[in-house]
Order: structure tokens, then C-alpha cells, then sequence
């Protein structure tokens, strides 16, 4: 008896303990802050490998005929969409980027960091904007927050806009406020240079008015006025490109060169190679690889028996290589998103140089020959009130390879020009599909879009 | 004749009963001993005068003394020997022997906590499998030795590699996300059987289930303990069922006995039937694959195909595999003194897979101690050990070889492997060449395992005795995946190191108290659970290899690492009443409260329990019917059980090491020199609390004509509530891709059923059968109502669990095809489900014949319905290697013009049919009958032994899946899981390992 005495005291002590015991559930892998500069390397890797050049803007590739894989119909390339393709691109979006860059901004206001959080905003505008001109309305006001709201209602376009531009309002506001703290080398973009951040939301600026050309409610002429205004403060070189350098080590590649892999079988589309060679473009061998197997420049047609991978083109290192740059916003679309506008208030001589400044600046990039690129322009002509619009849109998608920009500027201006692939589901796309995520777990109204339904801006 | 000098000991206290002749005044002392069959002393006989209330026991040695005064009876009871009645009148020495009782023998079951109870006493359902049965089934792992035997349980193997995975799931899925395995118990402690030897990012397939360190050889007896209420003394980790493992232990007072067995078996693979008629090529036109590379078989028919003038040879693509060659020797001494037991045992077992560079090894040591420190005190020390390797390639739609091999061309000549340059020989792109990943890509795994137990046992009075058990589960895994550079595929070669230690510590203190008052029995335990697990695991990454055949991370010109901690503990005490009144009514309570640390930390602790009932009602029949139903048993019983299903850190949201993720792999930061962290895309829930499982059961055993049939049936409906689903997908705009909620509910019901029988019964022939049945409806009764969330992935709100989802085709009102005009089937823009992977009903039936020294053993299982995944078909099609495809004339589907609603007319070509084939035509029903055992054996007899050095000796020659009939599965063996033992990899075929069929031989010797 005494021996069950002890053994009863043992459990009792045993049970007093039992709290301190089970305390041991504190994370010993992950910290639980963190400072701003930890942040911003990853959210801008994430900006360029999965906002500028993820999943939804391959696919807007194969919408706009630049890319195709060697498959067979149906797949993307003809069409053949479903909600889940769209998981992952969402799932980018909000949880990757634009969370983390709310709780950057959060972080660096309240730290008086405001560098930091002037980059937060702009990110956050150039991420919103992306997003918004894929699906349309979408989450911003009532996001992110948590446990405290599991299904945030969406924001009509039009707001996402307003939001768009107040956020560059305000990222540029607190850029001029100068504070002392500066990112460096975390800013794999332009390395704390707040200038050219100040140059890049600007430019952003009249890039977003100007997809309100369409726009119920806007006219062309005052978007034009403004974007002109900020434009006025935009990039002014090359130097101000918004890129994103690779080193092209092993896991460092450009993500353009790993969407070309020998297994996803992407290669150049027979519309976007013959387009070269039906306008004797001096680029066609800066852009496009011969295929190996013949020395010839050959794109795969859509819906054409499966081929020999080693008979098609793949793009060139300029923008395909391991180490090449990820080109966000360029200087060149500036220039012609000014072309744009000043054909718009002034007309097509008024444009002209303009337009013919912004195909020098690309040409130039690309190591085009200054001979080369005088007698191409010459071939190309100059700009009338007829074909103005659409050799504005069509050098620009050249400056704009793999940016989802084409697609926007397709369906507002309906240049470059394309016609629906063989063997298409449907019309060509007019946006993308919400995610099943969202129809899963936050059951909004907009969720039943379909591919050929078209956004706000995107009047008929 | 080991007799003797025990009778001559006795003879030696002749003082002694010289007392106690002269204390009692015409009374006897009688001498006696108690023995079985085989002469070895039956230990705890109870031997009783009969009509005396009082008696004596057996001791250790099967001795007794008992004093009588007249002519009287003696009653000698024993568990698993027939009670025996002996007159003795004035006999002051008798030796007894006792026959054993067949079919009670192996009535005495370990339950929970390691309590031996008596099977006919039992409130629920549980089912054992001796040593004999699970050595028959010549298998490594132990979870694949049971399979198709135990009612209510479905076990998946994940595929054919050796040392592959396996699943095991008592009585259907409960928890949507979680674990649902059972737990496994090594006499009396819990041990780890999660699946390991996979690095992220490393070899695509199954990694081994850790079961696999344990040597079957080892094992007395397996029980599994199915429902909750069987289950609750375990608490949370036997939510989802239990085996118990009992190891083997020496006998008292014997002889070192020595055995030596060993095994050797051969594999065949089991592959699925292909085309093998037409060549490489596409709508009919030959690529050679040298200068013109595709990845179909689309081409000319061979028998007309003429190459530089000759007919072209023809190669099979399956030569690439071998037969596979298994030996296991296993060596083992056990015995004892009067004191003291031990058992030693070492194996080595050695298979060398059917595909290439797929082998697994395991060494083995198992030693258990037993000793008598003092008369009321005795202690259990054993130790097992084991080291285990297996190599192995990738496997699934992967870098690795067989997603090439098993549609690879007829026509092609897969030699020489290399070109002239040294790049690999290819005909076609985006893949490596399969006899190139052999010297190229490597996945090893080394696993170092100790599971030492410590059990004290004091017997404080007659009616308390009170165990502490201590038991660990420790090991360290090594784990290697090397990958060199292939063009091929864009991959620049990697290596990653990852080693992971394990430690699992637990600790069981049990009060048991056992009186008798009057008819009423009463057993009390008491008990208290401590149980700390830790994992610690540390990874490097090389990648883009720059020094060639150095296998090291230091080869890669980018070097990544990372370290995991993680660490839970529980406290659980724990109570159990069991009452039975006059041996036919039993009433069973059992109680548990738990602590966890990875919960919430006001609602750590919950409390659970289960109340069951039993009546043996043959008691209350007339002898007239008890002659033909010996036994007869209802029972009831009522259960709920917590479970802290998540893992630890599920409350908090840090910010996680930020990586990139390509097509080549994932790299954590730093990335290009700067660091970087994210917020954790899943948001903490600090408020976690328990899961519960709900479960009645109801049952009722039989046994007739002499115990020569049996049966045993049990319904249950068991429900799991407030089921925490980990990392339940929530809409990112919340900023956050998943949180762990407290919503899940999934319902089983079903029946069980093991029917035995004995047929014949005679001195040189017998025959004996067990059939067992079990049949599981689930259903998924909510994910998140709150949330509106009806999904997760394979998990669908109303549906059973685990069914399939995905691309389908569109059908009318009536279900009939849409038929666009070009003669396909249209696809249907919205995903839907497919396919169910829950059987209707699954069974089993093993006969053993016994003719004098041989014994023929052999063993049927039955799966009705249950869908299978089957991706190697679905490959096959668009490949144009599948077994269909054999047919390249024109098809007419059947079916109903989209915009006409007319019966389909038009013809399409086969080559466009099955290359626009969607997911739906992935999914087969996966039936089948497998003759997975026979087992035929020769005992060496007697009398031929006697002229031997052996004291006996047996030879095996046992067949594994000799048959198999899966009408309408096109792969080989339906039964696989090619990702692995996870739940949502279920009823998936796909390019893994193909199983065997295999011969093996064996040899057992004892000294």
C-alpha cells in the first residue's frame, strides 16, 4: 500500500507539471519578424518570375500566338482553359506578392522607412494592374485581412483603377519625402536608385490611363492629356528599364529560359516568326534562333501534326538566354505609349517621331546595325490617321516580348492583329478565368466569367 | 524424459512433506506435475479438488503441491489446454498431461496498453495473425504480410520497388487530411511507421513505410485492435486503429533452442500488356529515332516495315528489367532458466528488385531479456536494431526511367546508350534515356533504427500488480539523391544530402488490481502515458553540377541548406474497469484524459472514454443446443476518442525562408546573394482544439460442433467530428493560401465478418479455412460549412472518400455521349467526378491442408470495385503503345451528335481518338481476385529427424501472386499506390515500380 501511495504522489506531481511539460510549441524553424529588406528580395523575385512571367502570362503567350507548345489540340493554345489552370497565378498574387507587399508597407510606415514604402506601393500598383487586366474585378479593398474576413467581396475594375493611381500617387509621395533609409542590394531592381523608381511609377501612370481609352465613362483624349503629363516624368532611356537581371547560375536562371525547357516543349509560333520575315525585320535573328535542325526560322502553327523539336525556333539569349533580363516596363514602351497618346491629341505626324524613336530605342537594345535600322524604319513608313494605331501597337508588342501589355493593347486596339487558331474552342480570349480556389472558398458573382467575356475598359 | 531430474528434485525436500504429513492428520500431500502435449511444462495451471473452493497453481516449472484427505477429483484448468478431471484416491505423485484446446489456444489477445485479456471476455472487435501466417507470406514489410487477411482493414502497397511503402487503414479514412494509418505498437510502445527516404525535390515515387525495420521473423503475434473502443487506452494515436506486436521471448526452463531458416525467392515483374505490332512513327509514317525522333508508336506495322533493305528487328522494351532475387537468413536462440528467459535473433535480408539499381537490405538484431530480480519483481529488457538500405531511381511521370521504358518503341534499339560525343542516345526529346538514368541518377536511403523496451512488473499482492514500461523508438536516415547534368530534359545535375533524426520516448505506468468477489470478477487498471516525439533534420542542395563523378554537394556551383525542428509531447492517464458477472456478462468502462502540446493552450487537455457491454448468451441455452453451438456472444459498445491530428506550430504564422521554385527544382534564399523571408501562406489558428471520433459497434461471436466453427461479425458506425483539416484551403485574397481548421466530419459504417472452419479433423489429414469480409460505406459529411468550403481536392462534401475529379465529357439528360463532327467526344468545360476509389467489399480466403509432414497453404483475396487511376494507360493511348491501340481502324464512338441529337455516324481515326482522350478515360474499375499465396511445406518427420543433428527441420516452397484477374484494369496489378501511402496518392497506377510474381524456397532448421 505504501508502494501505491508513491505512485499516486508521482502522478500527481506528474500532473502539476503536465503544462510546463506540453509547453514546447514555439516554431523553432521560422522567425516570427523580420525587417523590410528581407522582404522586398523575395517580393521582387516574385514580381518578375511569377506577376511579369508566371503561368497567366505564358498562357496570354499562346493567346496572342507569340509561343506554342509541340501538343497536340486541344490545350491552351487552342483555347482549352479551366478554372484550376489559374490556381497557381492567383494563388502568386495574393499570397506571395501582394500580402507580403501590404505588410512591407505596413512595416515601413510605421518604421518612417518610407522608401521602402514608397517601392511597396508602386509593386503593388504594377501587381494590382496586372491582375486586374487578366480577370477584371477583383480583391483589394476588403483583402487581406485574415482570419478577420475568409471571403472578401471584390472591387469593380474602375475602383481597382482609382486604386491603381493613388497608389503611385502616394508610393511617389513617399519616395519625396527622403527619408535616409535606402534599400541596396535587396532592391534587385534598381538598387535603391529612388529615382528611377520615382521615373518607373510614372511611367505606370500613363500606362494605366491609357488602357482607359475604351473606357465607359473616359475618353481617349483626356487619358491621352494625362498620360502625356506623367509620361513628361517618366523613364527617359534605357537606363530607367524596369528589369530584372538574372545571373543565370543554376536556380538563378530567367524564367523565359526555363519556360523554352525541352520538357514543357514551348517554342516561337509560326505567327510570330513569319511576322519578321513579312516585315524584313532586321530582328528576326537578334529575336529568333534559327531551328537546329535545318538553320531555318520556323514557328509551329497551331493544330498542325506534332513535330521535330530540333525544326522549330526558339527565341534568342536577348531574351531567352539563362541570364537575360526580365524587361518589366521598358523605355520603349514609354515612347510608344506617348506615340499613342500624341496621335490621339496631335495626330499621325505629330506621332511620327515619336513612334520612330520608340522603334530606334528598341532596335538599338538589340544591337540592330544604325544602317539596318534606318532602312527598316523607311520600309516601314510613316504614320497616317489610317495605320497609325496599328504600327504604334505593332512595334510596341515587338518591344513588349512575353509582357501581358500585348494583350491589353490587342483587345483595345485590336493590334497586333490575329486571327483564332485552328482548331479553337472558341474566340480568342478576352481575359482569363477566375481560379477554382476562388470558386472553392469565396463564392463571389463575378466567378462565372467566361474566357470571350470581355472587362470593364474592354468596350465593344 | 526432461522429467526426470525434476522428479529428482523433488525427491529432495522429503523433510518437507514429512511436516506437513505430520501437521495434517490423514491427509496426502500430492506431488504433481502439469505438462502439455509436448512435455513441457504447462505453466499457471489451475489445479483445484473438485467442489473445494480453494486450489493451487503451477509454478514455473509446471509443478504443484496439494493436500487432500479422500478419494477425490482433481481438476486441472489451463488457457489453451482442455481441462482435465483425475481421480486419485491415495497417490502421492502424478504426472498430468494436458491436450491443448485448438481453437481456444490462441484465445488470450493483447489489448491496449499492452493488457493480455481473454478473447471470449472481449467488448469489440479485434483480429490476430500468428508468427506462422505472417513468416507464410515472405514479405519484408509486416503491413504487406497482413494483406487482404484482417476484416475491416485495407492495405495498399505503393508499388513494386523494393522496400517500397505500404498503407494501412482500419475501418476507412476518418480524418480528411490528417494520418489515417493505424498506430503500431511494439510490445506495448508506439513506434513510428511514417513514410520516409524521400528528399524534397529528390526522387519522384514511394519512399518505405518504417515498419519495414521490423523482421517479421521476430514476431510472435500481431493483433489488430480496430474500433474505438478497443482502442481508446491508446487515446489520440489509436483513433485510427492499432496493431499490437508482440515479439517472440524465450521459454522458461529449456534448453538453448536454435534456429536457422533462410529464404531465396525469385521475381518475375508484372507487366502491363502493350502493343508490340506497330513501330515508332506518327499517322503511319516510320521515325527511325535517330535523325527523326518522336515519343509514338504511331508508325508502320513492323512485320512490313524494311530498314536498308531487311526487315526491320523488332526490340522489347521491357527487357530493361530482371529478375528480381530476395534472400533472408534469419538465425535465432531463445530458452531459459527457472529465472530467466532470452531470445536473440539476427537477419539479413537482401532483395535485389526487378528494376535495375533497386535493391533493398536490412540487418537485424533483436534480443529480449527477461529475468525474476525477486520473487514479486520481474523486468523485461529488449532491444531491437536494425540497418536498412534501399536504393532506388525515380519513379512516376518523372526524370526517371520508366515513364520511357513502358511505352518506349518497339523498333527502337535502346543500345549503345551513349552517343559518340557522350550525349545520351535518344529517340525522343523531353526525356532521359532509361538505361542512361541507371549510371546517372541515384536515390539512396540508410536507416540506423534502435527500439529498446524496458517493462518492470511488481506483483504487490496477489490482486495488484503495478508495470512501468519504457520504450523509445530512435533512428537516423541518410538520405542521397544524386542526378548528373542531362541536356535532355534542361536539367543541370543536382545532389542533396538530407539526414533526419527521429526520437520518440514513451513511458506507461499501470496500476492493474484483479479480484474476484463471489461471481463477480473485477479488473481495475490505472495508468498514466508520456509520450515525446522529435524530429530534427538538416539539408544540403548542390546544384548544377560542375566537377563530373564526384558525388558530393560540394560539386554544385549553387549550395543550398536548411534546418527542422519539430517537437510534440502528450501526457494521457487513463483508467479501465472490466466486471463479469459468473462468466457471461461483461461490462467494460475504459476512460482517458489527454494533454497535447500542439493544441490550443486553455483546451490542451480533453477528456474521452468508452463504455461496451457483452453477453455470452450459449450460457443461458440447453445443453441440447450447446452441444452444437458451443459459444455464443452479443456485444455493444459505445466510444469516443480525441485526436490532436495536426503537427506542432500549426497556431502561429511566422515568416518562412523564401525559395524559388522552377522547373528545376526549388531553391531557398539567399538568391543572388540576398536573403529573404515571406510571410507563411498559412495563417495560424490559435484557437486548435481536438478532433473527436465517435463509434458504436455492435457484434456477435459463434462458435459450433465442437469450436470446429466459428464466426465473428461486427457492424460499426463510426463518425469523426470537429476534424482538424491542416492547411484547409482558404481564398488567397485573404492574404493567405490555407489555415487548420476544427470542422472536418467523415462517417464509416460497415460490416466485418471472419468466418473459420475445420472441415476435417483426423490424425494425418486436416483441413482448415478462414474467409474474412468487410464492407465500408463513407461519406464525407462536411469539410467547412462556416466557410462554404465543399472541396479539398480529392475530398468532396457528400461523396466517400478519396473518389476522383477531374476532366470529363459531356453527356445529355440520359447520359449518353456528346458527339461533336468531327466524331470526338465533346469535353465538358466544368471538372467533375469521375471515379470512386472506395471498394464495394473486399475479402479473403485462406485454406490450409495438412497430410501427415505436409502442409499446403493457399490464400485468395477479392476486391470488388474501386476505382483505380490508371495514367500509364491513359500515356499509352496517346502514345499509341496501350493494348488497344493495336486496332488502327477507324472508330465510330458511340454516341450522340452534339447539335443533331442522331446517333453518332462519324468515323475518326484512331490515332486522333486516343491522342484527344481526357482524364475520364483514365479511370478503370479496379476488381480483382488474386491468388497472392501458396504455400506448400514438408515437415521432416520424427523418426528421420532422430538420424539427423536437428531436433526438427521443414522445407517451404511458397508462390506470391501467382494469379491475378483484374477484368477490367488494362496495368498489371491494380493493387498500387504510385505515389506513395499518402491519402490523396490513392488508387493511383502510375509508372511505378511494376509488382512480381515470385517463387520462393525455404529452409528452417532447429538445433
Amino acid at each position: 500500500m505504501k508502494k501505491i501511495s508513491i505512485y499516486v504522489l508521482v502522478i500527481l506531481i506528474l500532473t502539476s507539471s503536465c503544462k510546463k511539460v506540453l509547453d514546447v510549441n514555439k516554431d523553432p524553424n521560422n522567425p516570427t519578424d523580420v525587417q523590410e529588406a528581407l522582404l522586398l528580395s523575395p517580393i521582387e523575385l516574385s514580381v518578375s518570375d511569377q506577376v511579369y512571367a508566371g503561368n497567366a502570362s505564358i498562357i496570354v503567350q499562346n493567346f496572342m500566338q507569340t509561343i506554342t507548345a509541340n501538343q497536340p489540340n486541344p490545350g491552351i493554345w487552342s483555347y482549352q482553359l479551366f478554372n484550376t489552370d489559374f490556381d497557381g497565378d492567383w494563388y502568386n498574387f495574393y499570397v506571395n506578392v501582394l500580402n507580403n507587399l501590404n505588410i512591407l508597407n505596413k512595416k515601413a510606415e510605421a518604421g518612417g522607412r518610407y522608401n521602402y514604402a514608397g517601392i511597396s506601393k508602386i509593386l503593388t500598383a504594377y501587381t494590382l494592374g496586372t491582375a486586374t487586366d487578366m480577370w477584371g474585378d477583383i480583391a483589394y479593398s476588403k483583402a487581406f485581412k485574415g482570419s478577420d474576413d475568409f471571403t472578401p467581396a471584390y472591387d469593380k475594375q474602375e475602383d481597382i483603377y482609382k486604386t491603381v493611381q493613388s497608389l503611385l500617387d502616394n508610393g511617389i509621395a513617399d519616395i519625396n519625402k527622403n527619408s535616409i533609409t535606402k534599400p541596396a542590394g535587396d532592391d534587385y531592381f534598381y538598387q535603391g536608385d529612388m529615382t528611377k523608381w520615382k521615373k518607373l511609377a510614372y511611367t505606370l501612370k500613363a500606362r494605366y490611363y491609357m488602357h482607359l481609352t475604351k473606357a465607359p465613362g473616359y475618353t481617349a483624349a483626356q487619358q491621352a492629356d494625362l498620360a502625356l503629363t506623367a509620361l513628361s516624368n517618366g523613364m527617359q532611356s534605357n537606363d530607367d528599364d524596369f528589369k530584372f537581371a538574372y545571373s543565370g547560375a543554376a536556380g538563378s536562371e530567367n524564367t523565359i529560359n526555363l519556360t523554352f525547357s525541352a520538357v514543357s516543349t514551348y517554342i516561337l509560333n509560326d505567327t510570330y516568326v513569319e511576322g519578321f520575315k513579312s516585315r524584313n525585320d532586321p530582328r528576326l535573328a537578334k529575336i529568333v534562333k534559327p531551328a537546329k535542325a535545318t538553320g531555318l526560322y520556323t514557328g509551329r502553327k497551331v493544330g498542325d501534326p506534332l513535330g521535330d523539336l530540333s525544326k522549330y525556333s526558339y527565341p534568342t539569349d536577348f531574351y531567352a538566354g539563362a541570364s537575360s533580363p526580365n524587361y518589366i516596363v521598358n523605355y520603349s514602351e514609354a515612347l510608344f505609349i506617348k506615340a499613342e497618346a500624341t496621335f490621339i491629341k496631335s495626330g499621325a505626324s505629330a506621332a511620327q517621331p515619336v513612334y520612330q524613336d520608340g522603334v530606334k530605342s528598341n532596335l538599338t537594345k538589340l544591337g540592330v546595325a544604325s544602317a539596318d535600322v534606318n532602312s527598316y524604319l523607311a520600309a516601314r513608313g510613316t504614320l497616317t490617321q489610317a495605320n497609325a494605331i496599328r504600327l504604334i501597337m505593332e512595334e510596341k508588342s515587338l518591344a513588349n516580348f512575353f509582357n501581358i501589355e500585348n494583350f491589353t493593347d490587342w483587345r483595345r486596339t485590336g493590334y497586333p492583329a490575329i486571327t483564332k487558331v485552328n482548331g479553337a474552342l472558341s474566340d480568342i480570349p478576352r481575359r482569363l478565368l477566375y481560379p477554382q480556389s476562388e470558386i472553392l472558398t469565396n463564392n463571389q458573382p463575378q466567378l462565372s466569367a467566361k474566357l470571350t467575356d470581355r472587362l470593364w475598359w474592354d468596350v465593344q | 524424459m526432461q522429467i526426470k531430474p525434476l522428479h529428482k528434485k523433488m525427491i529432495m525436500t522429503p523433510v518437507c512433506i514429512i511436516i506437513m504429513v505430520c501437521a495434517s492428520f490423514a491427509q496426502t500431500v500430492l506431488k504433481g506435475h502439469v505438462t502439455g502435449p509436448d512435455s513441457q511444462p504447462v505453466v499457471g495451471a489451475n489445479v483445484k479438488l473438485k467442489d473445494a473452493s480453494s486450489g493451487t497453481t503451477t509454478d514455473v516449472n509446471g509443478n504443484f503441491n496439494i493436500i487432500y484427505a479422500k478419494p477425490v477429483t482433481l481438476v486441472i484448468t489451463a488457457i489453451g489446454f482442455k481441462s482435465r478431471e483425475v481421480s486419485i484416491t491415495n497417490e502421492t505423485n502424478i504426472k498430468i498431461e494436458l491436450l491443448e484446446n485448438i481453437t481456444e489456444l490462441n484465445d488470450v489477445v493483447v489489448t491496449a496498453i499492452g493488457v493480455k485479456r481473454e478473447k471470449r471476455l472481449l467488448t469489440y472487435s479485434t483480429q490476430e495473425l500468428k508468427s506462422e501466417e505472417l513468416i507464410r507470406a515472405k514479405e519484408p514489410n509486416l503491413i504487406n504480410a497482413m494483406d487482404g487477411k484482417v476484416s475491416g482493414v485495407q492495405i495498399t502497397s505503393s508499388s513494386g520497388t523494393a522496400g517500397a511503402s505500404a498503407r494501412i487503414v482500419v475501418r476507412g479514412a476518418i480524418s480528411a487530411n490528417g494520418n489515417n494509418e493505424a498506430l503500431f505498437v511494439v510490445d506495448g510502445v508506439p513506434i513510428d511507421n511514417s513514410e520516409t527516404g524521400n528528399i524534397a525535390g529528390g526522387a519522384a515515387g514511394a519512399g518505405s513505410s518504417r515498419l519495414i525495420d521490423i523482421d517479421p521473423n521476430t514476431i510472435e503475434s500481431v493483433n489488430v485492435l480496430k474500433g474505438a473502443a478497443a482502442t481508446a487506452l491508446y487515446g489520440s494515436r489509436g483513433a485510427s486503429g492499432a496493431v499490437l506486436i508482440t515479439t517472440k521471448s524465450g521459454t522458461a526452463n529449456k534448453k538453448a533452442a536454435i534456429t536457422f531458416s533462410s529464404d531465396f525467392s525469385f521475381e518475375k515483374p508484372l507487366l502491363p500488356e502493350r502493343q508490340t505490332i506497330y513501330g515508332q512513327g506518327t499517322t503511319g509514317i516510320f521515325y527511325n529515332g535517330e535523325d527523326k525522333k518522336t515519343s509514338q508508336s504511331w508508325g508502320p506495322r513492323m512485320d512490313t516495315l524494311i530498314i536498308n533493305g531487311k526487315k526491320a528487328p523488332t526490340y522489347d522494351p521491357y527487357s530493361y528489367f530482371r529478375t528480381g532475387t530476395t534472400t533472408n537468413n534469419t538465425l535465432s536462440i531463445g530458452g531459459g532458466n527457472n529465472n530467466s528467459t532470452y531470445f536473440i535473433s539476427y537477419s539479413y535480408f537482401n532483395q535485389q528488385g526487378i528494376s535495375p539499381k533497386n535493391d533493398f537490405k536490412r540487418h537485424s538484431f533483436f534480443t529480449k531479456y527477461s529475468t525474476n530480480i525477486s520473487k514479486n519483481f520481474t523486468t523485461t529488457f529488449q532491444l531491437g536494431y536494425s540497418n536498412s538500405k534501399q536504393d532506388r531511381l525515380p519513379e512516376g511521370a518523372s526524370n526517371g526511367p520508366l515513364f520511357v521504358i513502358l511505352v518506349q518503341p518497339v523498333s527502337w534499339n535502346p543500345y549503345p546508350v551513349l552517343n559518340p560525343d557522350g550525349s545520351q542516345r535518344l529517340y525522343r526529346f523531353s526525356r532521359n534515356a532509361p538505361l542512361w538514368t541507371l549510371d546517372n541518377i541515384s536515390n539512396t536511403a540508410i536507416v540506423n533504427r534502435f527500439l529498446p523496451v524496458t517493462t518492470f512488473n511488481y506483483t504487490a499482492t496477489k490482486w495488484l500488480t503495478i508495470t512501468e514500461r519504457i520504450g523509445a523508438d530512435i533512428y537516423t536516415e541518410q538520405d542521397k539523391y544524386t542526378e548528373n547534368p542531362s541536356a535532355a530534359i534542361d536539367l543541370k545535375g543536382q545532389i542533396k544530402d538530407q539526414d533526419v533524426n527521429y526520437r520518440q520516448f514513451n513511458h506507461d505506468l499501470i496500476v492493474n488490481a484483479s479480484k474476484t468477489f463471489g461471481k463477480f470478477d473485477l479488473n481495475m487498471l490505472l495508468g498514466n502515458n508520456y509520450n515525446s516525439i522529435y524530429t530534427q533534420s538538416t539539408n544540403l542542395t548542390g546544384t548544377g553540377l560542375v566537377v563530373n563523378n564526384f558525388y558530393n554537394v560540394s560539386a554544385g556551383s549553387t549550395l543550398t541548406g536548411s534546418e527542422g525542428h519539430s517537437s510534440q509531447r502528450k501526457i494521457g492517464f487513463y483508467a479501465q474497469a472490466n466486471m463479469e458477472y459468473n462468466k457471461f456478462l461483461i461490462l467494460s468502462l475504459t476512460g482517458r484524459y489527454d494533454g497535447s502540446s500542439v493544441l490550443y493552450q486553455q483546451k490542451q487537455f480533453y477528456p474521452y472514454g468508452s463504455v461496451a457491454g457483452g453477453v455470452i448468451f450459449s450460457h443461458f441455452l440447453p445443453e441440447s443446443v450447446t452441444q452444437v453451438l458451443n459459444f455464443g456472444k452479443v456485444r455493444l459498445s459505445y466510444a469516443t476518442v480525441g485526436n490532436d491530428a495536426v503537427g506542432p506550430y500549426s497556431l502561429q504564422t511566422p515568416y518562412i525562408l523564401a525559395g524559388r521554385n522552377t522547373n528545376a527544382g526549388y531553391f531557398p534564399f539567399p538568391f543572388q546573394g540576398q536573403p529573404g523571408f515571406l510571410l507563411s501562406s498559412n495563417l495560424g489558428n490559435p484557437y486548435l482544439q481536438n478532433e473527436k471520433l465517435k463509434e458504436f459497434e455492435t457484434g456477435l461471436e459463434l462458435k459450433f460442433f465442437d469450436n470446429r466453427i466459428s464466426f465473428e461479425g461486427s457492424y460499426f458506425n463510426r463518425k469523426s467530428l470537429n476534424g482538424i483539416i491542416p492547411g484547409i484551403q482558404i481564398s488567397n485574397t485573404t492574404g493567405y493560401g490555407g489555415t487548420t481548421v476544427n470542422s472536418a466530419s467523415i462517417r464509416n459504417k460497415g460490416i466485418e465478418l471472419l468466418l473459420t472452419g475445420v472441415p476435417v479433423r483426423s490424425k494425418d489429414f486436416n483441413w482448415d479455412v478462414t474467409v474474412n469480409f468487410t464492407r465500408i460505406r463513407n461519406k464525407v459529411l462536411e469539410i467547412n460549412d462556416e466557410k462554404g468550403i465543399t472541396q479539398l481536392g480529392r475530398v468532396i462534401k457528400g461523396q466517400p472518400y478519396n473518389i476522383f475529379y477531374g476532366v470529363r465529357y459531356k453527356r445529355n439528360a440520359s447520359g449518353q455521349m456528346l458527339i461533336d463532327d468531327s466524331g470526338l467526344p465533346v469535353v465538358d468545360s466544368e471538372q467533375g467526378i469521375v471515379g470512386d476509389a472506395n471498394p464495394d467489399w473486399t475479402g479473403g480466403i485462406t485454406n490450409t491442408l495438412r497430410y501427415k509432414q505436409f502442409a499446403l497453404s493457399f490464400f485468395f483475396d477479392v476486391k470488388m470495385h474501386g476505382d483505380v487511376q490508371n495514367d500509364v494507360e491513359s500515356v499509352a493511348f496517346f502514345y499509341g503503345t496501350a493494348k488497344v491501340t493495336a486496332n488502327r481502324a477507324p472508330i465510330v464512338v458511340s454516341g450522340v451528335n452534339e447539335t443533331t441529337g442522331k446517333p453518332n455516324t462519324i468515323a475518326v481515326d484512331a490515332q486522333t481518338y486516343y491522342q484527344s482522350r481526357q482524364y475520364e478515360s483514365s479511370i478503370q474499375d479496379g476488381t480483382y481476385v488474386k491468388l497472392r499465396n501458396v504455400s506448400l511445406s514438408y515437415q521432416l518427420s520424427p523418426s528421420v529427424v532422430k538420424r539427423t543433428p536437428f531436433k526438427n527441420a521443414s522445407f517451404t516452397l511458397t508462390g506470391r501472386n501467382l494469379w491475378i484477374y483484374s477484368p477490367h484494369f488494362t496495368g498489371a496489378d491494380p493493387e498500387v499506390s504510385s505515389y506513395g501511402s499518402a491519402n490523396g496518392n490513392q488508387g493511383i497506377y502510375a509508372f511505378s515500380t511494376p509488382t512480381s510474381r515470385s517463387i520462393n524456397l525455404s529452409l528452417k532448421l532447429g538445433f
